[in-house]
């Protein structure tokens, strides 16, 4: 028996060609998969065991390139060559395979270990293509399986295809890319130079790889040149050498460049890809011309809007009544009587108030909103729907300062900000991505629907509700025009894939969101007992009076909230259902009609809405932005919270009386 | 200042030739512009006079005064197509902007091109195959309308992009739709959707197809 290996593969191709889904498939991960390019942003690691192997298996982020555009595209390429893993899975779309193989040359001339995945065959023949992968295999000189990942066909003959490439049994032979005579015999020329004088740069990357970089003029090889003793001479011919290309070609030389490369990924696509039948796409094609539709699509997505709200609102109602009844009259009373046969009397009194009350409250006030809200985005984020909403509103997202791909963070938000701030990473500059999460950490996601809809929509009426999320609409759209203006730099243009419609599987759907509401149990209620357990510590000791003493001057007398909601609103940056959930503890009562009057349900869910975002999404800001821009972000919320209560509640005082 | 319409056709026409290293045929000439070739003659020779074209052993050829005026004549076109803005506002920018002296200046200050991208753009309208009036930016075709990319027109990250998304001169494009209100351009290109926003779309300029107006 050989004894057992570790090899680390990685998966690289386009964005949205299912190098998620393969990883899932391999991994047993459930890492977020949807249709919509750019949302692997992080890359993600997973272990695999098969024939006697341990695979480490990346998930690398989507890109279309391996120039210097962007971030992504630095770290797959320097992953690629540096990190050098065994063998690289390169996962391409057959149905757009033109310029799946753009990138796929971009991967041959970094010389690494290669197998070709080509992917969804299965679409690509609905789209009438059929695609002869062994042509394709002798034309790369690396072995290529057809899989059709969501499905999980060809996904084991990947697996053996690399355990023959690793033990020498399948030899790779890699094309050698060479590019037009005039540009060829310059890229050499500058390879030999570069062989000779650069020879620690040439250990790291391929000296060929370096050359034609460089003459791409691409920044950051530049800089690692001109890093090296003798840098700045090779720097400077290959600027000469470029300056040439472009005399004889008359583009600028990286356009030259990417000419070529896609001249040899056409002529390869036509040569192993055949039109056999014409498309039958009529029903997503009849789909996509009224959902993009340039009228009907705007009413057809506040329709999508509504729906989804509405849905998530009654299924949620009827879950809450449901859940209330049951834990109320039948599982804590039980539990109670349960604990109290053996524990004292004192013991079960904190049990049940801290500990019994913060999981009926997470279970009955949270869960019932997030579960369908999460189907909902699962099924919007399968099918393609996003990037046509990001088509639709790339015109108002320019208004502030973002493009179109923005919307499609603010959408996400409204699930979580945590992965909508993540998401801003599809944006291209730095400055996009920063305006991008300060105006999603306002979106209200899941945490403060269920106080809005839970306070305002329960105990006032839907259209309150509705109005409060129309008022958010309208700061973010003016806070993120002030920040447009103030922020320094160029706006960018939307340049996106459109992915076509694809039916969401049932049971993609059901992994997503079981995935997604298991973190949110994992992460959620832990914090929400220990919330409890710590405000009941607080009110036995009787400590909560005097915060709530220190308070009032800011809750009571300028918010004009009861005293007690101030304690709820401090622990609500650990989670923003704590502070329904814990002002429900404090009141000892799930019926807040006793609590506050609809002023002041109003102002507590505005207050709630739009103070810091919580801890989680604080540590994202943190994390993509640092320390300041976080704080900054934090500290900005806080204040508008402040004054927008205020004055609402001052406003609202006097119309009502 | 102002030339003749006919003329500059005319001057168009032979600079195109020239592009593409073809003799200049008067027969060919006529009929491109649709006269007869009494009337050619005719033009030619007020061309002539003008000193816009010369007679090398009966070949006409463009004087640099001819070339000037095409190449004049061609960058006030696509500055008239670029970043286009609809409406009076628009209107007005353009007649202020008409009176523009310095163009390598202008489109360096006013519209942030460096010296790479003006390079580059200044050969493309050299070399650009047909009359300058075949060329329009994408957010002026209809759906449905075909195009050939000739090139694109902007700073280096940007021309980038596109050529990584398979946008490069000679790429044939289909418009399948626009969103309104200066909205997106969706687009198809090599087998693929592309949405491009209008800003980025009216930078890329593409020759026609001829007969699918």
């Amino acid at each position: 028996m050989e004894a057992k290996r570790r090899i680390t593969v990685a998966l690289a191709g386009n964005a949205n060609v299912g190098k998620s889904v393969i990883f899932n498939q391999l991994t047993g991960l459930d890492q977020v998969i949807g249709n919509w390019p750019g949302k692997t942003v992080e890359r993600a690691e997973g272990t695999l065991h098969y024939h006697g192997y341990t695979f480490k298996v990346l998930d690398l982020p989507g890109t279309y390139s391996l120039s210097a555009f962007s971030i992504e595209e630095i770290v797959a390429r320097d992953y690629i060559a540096i990190e050098r893993p065994n063998v690289i899975v390169n996962i391409v779309d057959a149905s757009a395979l033109e310029r799946n193989l753009y990138f796929t040359i971009q991967l041959l001339e970094l010389e690494a270990p290669m197998v070709m995945a080509l992917n969804q065959v299965d679409f690509a023949a609905k789209k009438g293509i059929r695609v002869d992968g062994e042509k394709l295999s002798k034309v790369l000189g690396i072995p290529v399986v057809a899989t059709v990942a969501i499905t999980g066909t060809g996904i084991n003959e990947l697996l053996s295809t690399i355990v023959k490439v690793l033990e020498g049994k399948t030899k790779l032979t890699p094309l050698k890319i060479s590019y037009g005579k005039e540009i060829e015999d310059r890229v050499e020329k500058l390879e030999l130079t570069i062989r000779k004088k650069l020879p620690g740069l040439s250990a790291k990357y391929p000296a060929r790889w370096i050359a034609v970089k460089l003459l791409e003029r691409d920044e950051d090889i530049i800089r690692k040149v001109e890093g090296y003793q003798q840098g700045l001479e090779i720097s400077a011919l290959a600027s000469t050498i470029a300056e040439e290309i472009e005399r004889i070609h008359g583009e600028p030389s990286p356009i030259v460049i990417a000419s070529e490369r896609y001249s040899i990924a056409s002529g390869m696509a036509k040569d192993v890809a055949h039109i056999e039948a014409p498309p039958r796409l009529h029903l997503e094609e009849r789909l996509d011309s009224i959902t993009a539709h340039k009228v009907l699509g705007y009413p057809i997505l506040a329709l999508v809007m509504a729906t989804m709200f509405a849905t998530i609102f009654i299924a949620g109602n009827i879950l809450v009544g449901a859940l209330e009844t049951l834990f109320e009259d039948l599982l804590i009373p039980a539990t109670l009587y349960l604990l109290s046969t053996v524990l004292p009397p004192s013991l079960v009194d904190l049990v049940s108030k801290g500990f019994l009350s913060g999981i009926a409250a997470g279970v009955t006030i949270a869960l019932p909103y997030i579960v369908p809200f999460y189907i909902i985005l699962s099924i919007l984020e399968d099918s393609g729907y996003l990037p046509r909403v990001a088509f639709l509103l790339d015109n108002p997202m320019h208004k502030i300062g973002l493009h179109g791909k923005a919307s499609i963070c603010l959408l996400l938000g409204y699930g979580c900000n945590v992965p909508a701030c993540t998401g801003c990473r599809i944006m291209e500059t730095q400055r996009e991505r920063l305006l991008g999460g300060f105006v999603t950490v306002l979106i209200p996601c899941t945490a403060r629907t269920v106080v809005i809809l839970g306070l305002v929509g329960r105990y006032i009426g839907i259209p309150a509700a509705l109005g409060l999320y129309a008022f958010d609409l309208f700061l973010i759209f003016t806070l993120g025009r002030i920040g447009f203006k103030t922020l320094p730099g160029e706006p960018v243009g939307l340049i996106m894939e459109m992915p076509p419609y694809k039916m969401p599987s049932m049971k993609a759907v059901a992994r997503k969101t079981w995935a997604r509401t298991r973190d949110f149990v994992y992460i959620a209620f832990p914090l929400i007992i220990a919330g409890s357990v710590v405000l009941e510590a607080l009110a036995v000791t009787g400590l909560i009076w005097a915060i709530a003493d220190l308070m009032s001057p800011l809750i009571v007398g300028w918010l004009g909230l009861p005293s007690i909601a101030g304690i709820p609103i401090i622990f609500g940056i650990l989670r923003k259902e704590l502070t329904l959930i814990l002002l429900a503890d404090l009141a000892g009562t799930l019926n807040f009609n006793q609590v506050l009057t609809p002023v002041q349900m109003v102002v507590f869910s505005l207050v709630t809405m739009i103070y810091v975002p919580c801890i989680a999404t604080i540590a994202a800001l943190v994390r993509e932005f640092k320390w300041k821009k976080a704080l900054a972000i934090s500290i900005i919320d806080i204040l508008l919270a402040l004054l927008v209560g205020g004055v609402t509640f001052r406003l609202l005082s006097r119309i009502l009386g | 200042m102002s030339i003749d319409p006919r003329l500059l056709e005319l001057l168009e026409l032979i600079r195109t030739s020239e592009a593409q290293n073809k003799p200049v045929k008067p027969d060919k000439l006529a009929l491109e512009l649709g006269c007869s070739l009494d009337d050619l003659g005719k033009l030619l020779e007020s061309a002539l006079k003008e000193g816009l074209v010369e007679r090398i052993a009966n070949m006409w050829r463009l004087t640099d005064r001819g070339r000037i005026e095409v190449q004049s004549h061609r960058e006030r076109y696509i500055h008239e197509k670029y970043g286009h803005r609809p409406g009076f506002l628009g209107q007005v920018t353009r007649f202020i902007e008409g009176s523009v002296q310095d163009w390598r200046g202008h489109w360096h200050r006013r519209h942030g091109l460096d010296e790479n991208s003006l390079t580059g753009f200044y050969r493309n309208i050299q070399d650009l195959e047909g009359r300058v009036e075949e060329t329009s930016s994408l957010v002026e075709l209809h759906p449905g309308e075909r195009g050939i990319v000739a090139f694109a027109l902007g700073g280096y990250g940007l021309v980038r992009r596109l050529a990584d998304m398979g946008l490069i001169p000679g790429t044939e494009v289909t418009v399948v739709r626009n969103a309104p209100f200066r909205g997106p351009v969706e687009v198809a290109v090599r087998g693929v959707s592309l949405a491009l926003g209008y800003g980025v779309a009216s930078k890329v300029f593409v020759k026609r197809h001829r007969g699918t107006e």
